[in-house]
């Protein structure tokens, strides 16, 4: 039983047409005892910046207080809000700092980047738990259920998926990968990010 | 404990290793960090030197990457293949190629591959092989082509053709069998080619494209996904779902396009 | 080998653990109280290693009383808790931890609404409507999974509880004899007799 699977839980992140969805289960346990079904996995650091932390639980609310003091003062210095390429630097440079005692979290990050046109074009990345960036233009997963997820996204993704597609794609890919996973589930929540909105759906999942 | 600071110092920070030990000793294992089975390659050719690199990424048996980059810049004119710990390779070529710059404004000359492979092999030997990263830098220089080997320990080869990672047996055979002096640079590019693709489909670690480098003293050329021999074909079948077939039982939607009415009080200002 | 309990309800949480003192196969003490009252409104159930219990709530409990004592208002349960958690996980991180799961019972003056937080040693923390610790826990979850209403009188957060109790005592080899059951609410803490 590795100190991943210790508390459970999954992240997956999607591209779609001028959108991004980011999912995960719900679900905190202490091994294979459930505590919670209301853990939640992913915060956000800006309006279109999400950022999914799927770990040790522990590390999840110690590194989300650290990204959001770093990215305060990255606010503050720079005064203007991150984008989500540089704030993925800073995951990788926050998790390779503590390379020789890492963080037992893998965080998955889907944002909107600004482009020079004024103009949202799609962004997703994954790291693993020392840090090494994985930017994709499909899908990026961790967590608990990740092998199961690569399968399933593999097989349900395509591209250009419109917002509402996108979110029944995602949704789907999730709740059928961790039902076959005892360390995941317990309810699941998707954002799906818009260039103008941000839609937040707790979906109902078995609680098995 | 460990006290709030604004100020962080530079390098690795070890506040974690005691947690981190005393919950091995509770036996519980710690992960393993993703560690990249690849194929990368070098060769010398008349001109310069061609590099060359698979674009697979592996999380142990899963596949974390189809197409990731594995030939990192350092200098215009210098390159480096990293195989090994991902993330020690990345961080560690960003660093050099960071110091290389500096070096290069203080001394106003464009840099050696000698004084990269210096550094880069002096910062392994420091971590005494902890940092996971074997390399392949090649590039041309004032003194001319050189091509170089760093292994995680921090000792290094200078040799015509070389190859790295777990297909580096593969592409070897494509070497010794392949390579002559003085070849021109559309020989080398097939060889490096050749030389990958044996590590891409003989080597479990390997896979996807061949991502290729040529340098001559002159011109620099990133030949991303040189070649793609493993190109997904299109899905016989769309596997979209009908809208509607998740059930949720909350929806939340936050509008990010602020609205403002103005609201006109009062008389227009006498400007007459 | 301690067991701890806690439920929330309509504006209330009652917070429950046993009261024995064991060393090795040996029960030294059955009146010992697990649970800390750290404000009017702020219960702290603690079970988890002999010693660094009683260190830790110790200490936890004169940090807060030295907030109230330096700021006009307390610390709310929600910042108490952030405050407990920052301290264990800093703990983890130094040569000799505090080895201390935690069950965190307030009621918040501001918003009117009770707050219950599950805590382990490696400074994990959520918010839950009902918690348990030790060995109890494996037999009142599911217990509580049927009966928790959130929206519950007191007599019904009681009756769930003595339901846990009844479970634990019948069915756990090394169930304890007594358990202490405190009450927080907007009239701030009680103890209550079961």
């Amino acid at each position: 039983m590795s100190i991943m699977q210790y508390n459970g839980g999954s992240v997956i992140a999607m591209v779609g047409k001028d959108c991004v969805a980011i999912a995960s289960d719900l679900r905190l346990g202490s091994q294979a005892m459930g505590i919670s079904s209301h853990f939640e996995k992913i915060f956000p650091m800006t309006d279109r910046v999400y950022v999914g932390l799927p770990g040790l639980a522990t590390d999840v609310t110690t590194l989300h207080h650290q990204f959001r003091y770093r990215l305060n003062m990255y606010t503050i210095k720079e005064e203007r809000e991150i984008e989500p390429e540089t704030f993925a630097h800073l995951v990788s440079s926050t998790l390779y700092e503590k390379r020789f005692g890492p963080y037992f979290i893998e965080p998955v990050i889907a944002g909107l980047q600004k482009t020079a046109s004024g103009d949202f074009k799609p962004y997703i990345a994954a790291t693993d738990l020392i840090g090494c960036l994985n930017f994709a233009k499909d899908f990026v997963v961790a967590g608990t259920a990740s092998d199961k997820l690569f399968g399933v996204a593999e097989g349900l993704w395509e591209p250009d998926l419109e917002p509402e597609d996108l979110f029944e794609t995602i949704a789907q890919t999730l709740l059928n990968a961790v039902d076959r996973d005892a360390y995941s589930g317990w309810g699941a929540v998707v954002y799906v990010l818009t260039k103008d909105k941000v839609i937040k759906r707790e979906l109902k999942g078995r609680m098995d | 404990m460990a006290a709030a600071s604004v100020y962080t110092p530079a390098g690795f920070d070890f506040s974690n290793e005691v947690r981190n030990s005393f919950l091995t000793e509770r036996g519980i294992p710690l992960p393993k960090a993703t560690s990249t089975g690849t194929t990368i390659v070098g060769c010398l050719f008349k001109d310069g030197i061609v590099l060359g690199a698979d674009t697979r990424a592996t999380e142990g048996p899963i596949v974390a990457d189809k197409n990731c980059e594995k030939i990192h810049y350092i200098s215009e004119s210098i390159r480096c293949c990293g195989a090994g710990t991902a993330a020690d390779t990345e961080f560690t070529t960003a660093l050099i190629s960071s110091n290389i710059e500096l070096h290069a404004l203080t001394t106003g000359r464009k840099p050696r591959v000698v004084t990269a492979m210096t550094m880069l092999k002096q910062m392994l030997f420091q971590y005494q092989g902890q940092i996971g990263a074997a390399l392949v830098l090649g590039g041309v220089d004032a003194t001319g082509p050189h091509l170089f080997t760093i292994h995680p320990h921090g000792s290094t080869d200078k040799l015509p053709y070389v190859t790295m990672g777990s297909g580096s047996l593969a592409a070897m055979a494509v070497f010794e069998n392949g390579w002559r002096p003085n070849m021109e640079r559309a020989e080398a590019l097939e060889l490096v080619t050749a030389a990958v693709s044996a590590g891409i489909f003989n080597d479990l670690g390997s896979g996807s494209n061949v991502d290729a480098c040529v340098i001559t003293a002159t011109h620099t050329e990133m030949l991303r996904n040189f070649v793609k021999p493993n190109e997904r074909v299109q899905k016989e079948r769309s596997y979209t779902f009908r809208r509607g077939t998740t059930k949720f039982k909350k929806e939340d939607i936050r509008s990010l396009v602020v609205s403002e009415d103005v609201i006109h009080t009062g008389e227009a200002m006498d400007t007459s | 080998m301690d067991v701890s309990f806690a439920i929330t309800g309509k504006g209330y949480v009652i917070v429950a653990a046993d009261t024995t003192a064991a060393r090795s196969i040996v029960k030294m003490k059955t009146d010992e109280d697990k649970i800390k009252v750290l404000s009017p409104h702020l219960l702290m159930a603690y079970s988890g290693e002999p010693g660094d219990t009683v260190q830790f709530a110790e200490f936890v409990e004169r940090n807060i009383r030295l907030y109230h004592i330096r700021n006009p208002h307390g610390l709310r349960p929600q910042s108490a808790a952030s405050w407990i958690r920052r301290t264990l996980a800093d703990s983890l991180r130094s040569r000799r931890p505090y080895s201390v799961n935690l069950l965190l019972g307030g009621y918040d003056t501001s918003e009117h609404a009770p707050h219950l937080y599950w805590m382990d040693y490696l400074g994990t923390m959520v918010e839950v409507p009902f918690a348990a610790h030790g060995y109890g826990a494996y037999f009142a979850l599911g217990l509580l999974d049927r009966y928790h209403d959130p929206e519950g009188s007191l007599e019904d957060g009681l009756a769930t509880l003595r339901r846990c109790i009844d479970e634990v005592a019948k069915r756990l080899v090394v169930a304890p004899g007594q358990y202490k059951v405190k009450v927080v609410d907007k009239d701030g803490v009680r103890e209550i007799a079961l």
